[in-house]
């Protein structure tokens, strides 16, 4: 894939995490896999419509999740993945989504995104696109995945 | 458009004059002035208006404390700030407590009024998809299963509550943009989905995602519909759909989802039954600002 496709999602992590207080983020691998993805616990998924469409699948483990959403709750213990942690980790992804299609439209590539949906558990995910681009990032020394499965490039 | 019915709350009665006048003279129906948080609620209470211009500094509790006091009565009444002060800070304060509009004094008469209708028009368009989304829904999909096997589906009751749902296997998850952006689940059992396999390819399917593909394209071909139904009632939804995401596996959680509105039932179908949950959000373009 295009490199123009997969930095604006590597700054976005390095833009809002930061905002939110973390700082400690390092890039990880970044490799091309098939369309079925086995997830860490939580994935978070958003569809893109535009000049590209597909969808955004952030891969994320209860533990990376918990810790970022504590800091994004001014410190508040995370003791369980709870509904307000969910409902931070949502938003985190819909802020990172958004600034990335920010980006993009610097570049002239207009994306919508759709709404975050959440999920949990023990499960795998099949993307819509044959081959998936993963992101790995790493915060506070846990993997934080950003899956790009991208139909079509219009 | 419905005519807007109005109410002004401003501590200064010279404000309230002026502003009473120009928005008469712009069509809307001013149905009274209120200068404090006292009066704002009595006048929400009693006139019930359709919106309120508010004021940001009043003596004891500011525009945005009225604001909040207000949407505690009626979530459903709109609030356009009109004060002299506007900066980076109070506005983003003012989104926060669901301000829907911001216009700075001196105030321009044409532009507060078109503040105002496309305010308006946003929320009787939201209000029109509130109303048809699930019908359309429901219609789709039973002539996808029309069309595919020649039985329709039966709906049960259906339910607007926002709680996590547990996947009863296998999910297919759509996101959907536009003037509103928001997320269509179908979800299914493993066993629903082989009975509609076996049906489509007269066979067992053979793997997964031979399982997955037939389930994706039915969810895709109904998903697709739905967006195109709804935006022939109205061109102004523009509404997409993104490409499925299928999710499966022994334990599935749909966690709560941050939207203004969302509709779920159980299709009982000739395969099994099929769970369908639509929702969409108020998008950021309802917020309408004369910057």
């Amino acid at each position: 894939m295009d490199d123009k496709y997969i930095k604006p999602f590597v700054d976005s992590v390095l833009t809002v995490l930061p905002q939110l207080g973390i700082t400690d983020i390092q890039l990880g691998r970044i490799y091309e896999r098939g369309r079925n993805l086995e997830t860490p616990g939580i994935i978070v998924i958003l569809g893109l419509i535009g000049d590209i469409r597909g969808n955004v699948i952030y891969g994320i483990t209860e533990e990376c999740a918990s810790g970022i959403a504590s800091v994004m709750l001014m410190g508040m213990e995370i003791p369980s993945f709870d509904e307000m942690a969910q409902s931070a980790i949502s938003e985190l992804t819909n802020m990172l989504t958004a600034n990335a299609s920010t980006e993009f439209a610097g570049v002239g590539v207009n994306i919508d995104i759709s709404t975050p949906t959440l999920m949990t558990g023990k499960f795998s995910a099949t993307a819509s696109s044959e081959k998936v681009v993963t992101i790995e990032m790493i915060v506070n020394g846990q993997t934080f995945e950003i899956n790009l499965a991208i139909d079509k490039i219009c | 458009m419905k005519n807007c019915k109005i109410v002004v709350i401003d501590d200064s009665m010279f404000s309230v004059a002026m502003l009473s006048e120009m928005l008469t003279n712009q069509g809307f129906e001013v149905l009274g002035s209120a200068n404090n948080l006292e009066e704002a609620l009595e006048a929400v209470r009693t006139l019930k208006p359709d919106l309120v211009t508010m004021d940001m500094t009043m003596p004891g509790a500011d525009g945005l404390e009225v604001t909040k006091a207000i949407h505690i009565m009626d979530p459903n009444v709109k609030v356009v700030v009109v004060s002299s002060m506007m900066d980076d800070e109070i506005v983003k304060k003012a989104k926060k407590v669901n301000v829907s509009g911001y216009v700075q004094k001196p105030v321009d008469a044409e532009e507060l009024a078109l503040i105002i209708n496309r305010v308006m028009a946003d929320e009787e368009l939201f209000k029109e998809l509130e109303e048809i989304y699930y019908t359309v829904v429901k219609e789709t999909l039973t002539d996808t299963f029309n069309k595919f096997f020649k039985a329709v589906p039966t709906f049960g009751d259906e339910n607007n509550s926002n709680n996590e749902q547990v996947s009863h296997g296998i999910s297919v998850v759509m996101g959907i943009t536009g003037k509103y952006v928001g997320r269509i689940i179908f979800d299914t059992s493993n066993e629903t989905v082989t009975n509609i396999a076996v049906k489509l390819l007269g066979r067992e399917p053979k793997n997964t995602q031979e399982m997955i593909n037939i389930l994706a394209e039915i969810a895709n071909i109904a998903a697709g519909n739905t967006c195109s139904m709804l935006n022939r009632k109205d061109k102004l939804l523009g509404l997409r759909v993104a490409p499925p995401t299928i999710v499966h596996g022994e334990s599935l959680i749909i966690s709560k989802s941050d939207l203004d509105t969302i509709t779920s039932s159980k299709a009982t179908t000739a395969f099994g039954d099929l769970y369908v949950n639509v929702g969409f959000k108020r998008g950021e373009g309802e917020w309408t600002t004369s910057i």
